[in-house]
């Protein structure tokens, strides 16, 4: 949003700003709920939040909002004025944050298009109580009373307009008939019957009326409308007359689209007025105002919708760009490079004796500037965890609170910057582990960490670090550890594994029981987790975006989860390999080495299967030229190479028929068209214009495990 | 009271013009310099409006300059602020800069359209003006 605001409307400004200020006020605030009281400064700052926001929404009418952030502002005002001594901190920031929950539980109310109805009467007789002891404690240590803060009702009002957002918006295209008479006169007899209804309606050709030749137009091309209204599809359809039409398109559009669509039909603006940017605005100077006069309607044409002479300043350092866009470039960059391999490996460079050192320099010229280029793409998507993080403060500070807990948070390495789009999926995820690690981490009393020694305050650690390619995010806890016995004996409870020893699991395996769905090794279900559902979730999640959990743990001592994420999700590094006439690739990542083996290292096993030994550890072997039936590939051992994968800790072995080539790799789907195999997790295209199949390792390993 | 509404589209006037005259006698512009004339004249009859309702689109003049207009003659009028006739703005063209503008020049209420009757008539009230 913060990009957009320029352009917003009122109602929208005021939601952006009170957002960012309550932010601003919850980060402050958590900041400082270990202190023994709020500095100066603070105050103030949390008085002009406050204040702001209660003019802003004295303002716009939202009286609730008002009457609450009043309050508050009363409570700070005698705070700032005659700096009392023994204010109760931790009620104080309670107080604050009750305000700030409750407003912003408003703000979402309005978002939605709904009225903010929340009712404040307790919370302001609750602040009023608060304050009441505030002045007695003022009073009582003798500091003169301030004079009562003056409150300057508001003078100007901003009615918003009733809720647009029940608003629906279609595109409707009508196609008459070849041999149909005067069409722009039917076509104008629509916008007409729709004009009742229309909050806003564009339509192309938009000279009907004045221009003969438009119905020929109409004729070969359709005539198309963008519709905003309240009615329903069926209503608007009624009210066009479909005879002589020989093809209605309707299409319901959300915002967006139909926003996108207004740009098509030649307006400018996405604002819901009925005008269009007049385009002519010849020598007007730029401006980033507006100005009185700028919205003089012109005289009409015949015809013609109303014009203004408004020259729409488009004077902006920055430019809000649609995500799809962004995606768009980042595709055609990975095309980009697609075609700069294509070029630099081409077979027809491999003449023998030809020479080619102009060309490798301009091609190595090139092969620089993709890379910039691709490194700018990412950097325009890249967004710091500042914001998530600063959500997860508040979650341990809530679930700590209500469960008695006394714990400390320490966050390191907020700024580390990711995609958005990987943002977006592991905000949940990392929630559930914070929760978690609060609620089942931590020990419940405090004389059970002293017990063994640990400091009475519990303590987590969130922690962000890019490394490698790879982000690694961590919730630390140094709490009572995971139990390995107790979650083995509930894996057989739960029927989840066979019955198997507990020697024959790694720690890491039983580690990952947890996020087995439904398996939750805590005896009660409290309100913040222990149904079990949740890690299984967040395991999904983070897979969704081809990362990982890593759980380690020590009784006792406390746990660590770590999500493992990729930087970014299109473009890797790969190891492009043969078998028989296919290319594979691999992701660079998780190969952990090559090796040649003799026939004498195999292991057959009754049932068909393969494994090969590797310095007394035994891998499950696969080979994938009998795996995808490809021909003329290399059958023996010796010949060929075996590759050691590894995924998630579990490793695994292939063989393949020989190395190609080291590559960045532009991962694309399978076409839905091609039946989903396991093991393949998508393709790309390779310098000599081939196509490639990419390695999906963790499908590889799944394939395995169910054949066993 | 005595009301002037300006504004040029005939739904909005006729939509206009029924919600206002519950309140008052209401007299209809449909551009922004017949508005500033029937402003003149009726400051001149001695019988000044008590509400302006002005639309921001009109031909000839919009809105804000109408606004200006007023609050200039008032000025020069020697009118005292608590006397000067109370403005609503009303228009869809409500994104922060142009309110802010508004206010600027120093409208008392600005509504978006399509316009939320309950709160204009809470504004109303506010204003003193019901």
């Amino acid at each position: 949003m913060a990009e957009e605001f320029n352009t917003e409307s009122m109602l929208d400004m005021f939601l952006y700003e009170s957002g960012q200020l309550l932010e601003k006020l919850e980060g402050i605030i958590l900041e400082k709920q270990d202190a023994d009281c709020f500095d100066d400064a603070d105050i103030n700052e949390i008085f002009r939040v406050m204040h702001t926001i209660k003019g802003s929404s004295g303002v716009l009418m939202y009286e609730n909002i008002t009457k609450v952030t009043h309050k508050l502002e009363d409570v700070f005002y005698y705070l700032r004025e005659s700096h009392p001594d023994d204010v109760p901190h931790m009620e104080l920031v309670e107080k604050v944050l009750a305000v700030s929950d409750f407003v912003t539980g408003e703000l979402d109310k309005l978002k939605n298009g709904d009225t903010p109805d929340g009712d404040e009467k307790q919370l302001v007789e609750d602040l009023d109580e608060f304050l009441g002891r505030l002045k007695g404690e003022i009073k009582k240590q003798g500091i003169e009373m301030p004079q009562a803060n003056r409150h300057v009702e508001p003078t100007q009002f901003y009615i918003t307009p009733v809720a647009g957002d029940d608003s629906h918006f279609y595109r409707i295209s009508i196609h008459y008939r070849s041999d149909t008479q005067m069409s722009n006169l039917r076509a104008y007899s629509a916008t007409y019957a729709l004009k009742e209804v229309a909050e806003d309606l564009l339509y192309t050709p938009d000279d009907i009326l004045s221009n003969e030749a438009s119905a020929d137009v109409i004729v070969a091309e359709g005539f198309h409308m963008l519709l905003q209204t309240k009615s329903s599809k069926e209503e608007v359809i009624a009210l066009i007359d479909s005879s002589e039409a020989e093809e209605i398109n309707f299409d319901e559009l959300t915002k967006e689209e139909y926003g996108n669509a207004l740009g098509e039909f030649g307006r400018e603006d996405a604002a819901p007025a009925p005008v269009a940017a007049a385009k002519e605005a010849a020598g007007e100077a730029k401006q980033d105002k507006p100005k009185p006069g700028d919205y003089v309607v012109k005289t009409k044409e015949a015809g013609k919708g109303k014009t203004l002479a408004k020259h729409q300043p488009k004077q902006q350092s920055i430019i809000s760009v649609n995500v799809e866009k962004m995606d768009a470039l980042m595709d055609l960059i990975g095309e980009l490079v697609i075609a700069e391999a294509v070029v630099l490996q081409n077979p027809d460079l491999k003449v023998p004796g030809l020479e080619l050192s102009n060309f490798q320099k301009a091609s190595g010229q090139l092969s620089k500037i993709t890379t910039e280029l691709q490194e700018v793409i990412m950097s325009m998507r890249m967004m710091p965890l500042t914001n998530v993080f600063q959500k997860m403060k508040r979650i341990v500070f809530d679930v700590s609170r209500k469960l008695g807990k006394d714990i400390e948070l320490e966050v390191i390495g907020e700024n580390t910057e990711v995609d958005k789009n990987i943002i977006e999926h592991i905000t949940d995820p990392l929630m559930h582990l914070v929760r978690n690690s609060v609620d089942h981490g931590i020990e419940e009393n405090a004389e059970d960490r002293t017990a063994v020694g640990k400091p009475a305050k519990g303590k987590i650690t969130l922690e962000a670090k890019n490394e490698g390619g790879k982000v690694y995010i961590s919730v630390k806890d140094d709490g009572k550890g995971l139990n390995k016995e107790k979650l083995y004996q509930k894996a057989l409870e739960k029927g989840v594994i066979e019955n198997k020893p507990m020697s024959e699991f790694t720690d890491k395996e039983i580690f990952r029981f947890i996020t087995l769905p439904g398996f939750s090794t805590k005896e009660q279900v409290t309100e913040y987790s222990g149904r079990g559902v949740g890690m299984d979730v967040v395991v999904k999640n983070i897979q969704s975006i081809s990362g990982r959990l890593d759980i380690s743990s020590v009784e006792f001592e406390g746990s660590e989860m770590t999500l493992v994420i990729p930087l970014t999700l299109a473009i890797i590094n790969g190891i492009v390999v043969q078998v028989g006439d296919s290319p594979f690739v691999i992701e660079t990542a998780s190969i952990k080495e090559f090796v040649r083996v003799g026939e004498d290292s195999l292991i057959y096993e009754p049932s068909g299967e393969e494994y090969i030994v590797l310095r007394g550890e035994c891998y499950p072997f696969i080979r994938l030229n009998e795996r995808y039936s490809l021909p003329n590939s290399v059958d023996k051992v010796e010949e060929g190479i075996v590759v050691v994968l590894e995924h998630e800790g579990s490793q695994v072995c292939v063989l393949i028929d020989k190395l190609l080539q080291e590559q960045e790799i532009v991962v694309k789907p399978i076409p839905s068209y091609v039946k989903k195999i396991k093991g393949l997790s998508g393709c790309t295209q390779l310098g000599d214009g081939s196509i490639a199949l990419i390695l999906d390792i963790a499908g590889l390993l799944m394939h395995d495990g169910e054949r066993r | 009271m005595k009301i002037l509404l300006a504004e040029d589209d005939f739904a909005s006037r006729k939509f206009m013009d029924k919600q206002l005259s519950r309140y008052g006698e209401c007299d209809v512009m449909v551009d922004g310099e017949e508005a500033v004339d029937a402003f003149m004249m009726a400051l001149e009859d001695g019988e000044p409006y008590d509400l302006a309702c002005l639309d921001v689109m009109m031909p000839v003049m919009d809105g804000y300059q109408v606004l200006k207009a007023i609050r200039d003659i008032e000025a020069q009028k020697g009118i005292p602020k608590s006397k000067r006739v109370k403005v609503i703005m009303t228009t869809a063209l409500n994104d922060e800069r142009n309110v802010k503008m508004a206010f600027e020049l120093g409208c008392e209420a600005y509504a978006g359209k399509p316009i939320d009757v309950e709160k204009f008539e809470k504004v109303l009230t506010k204003l003193g003006l019901i």
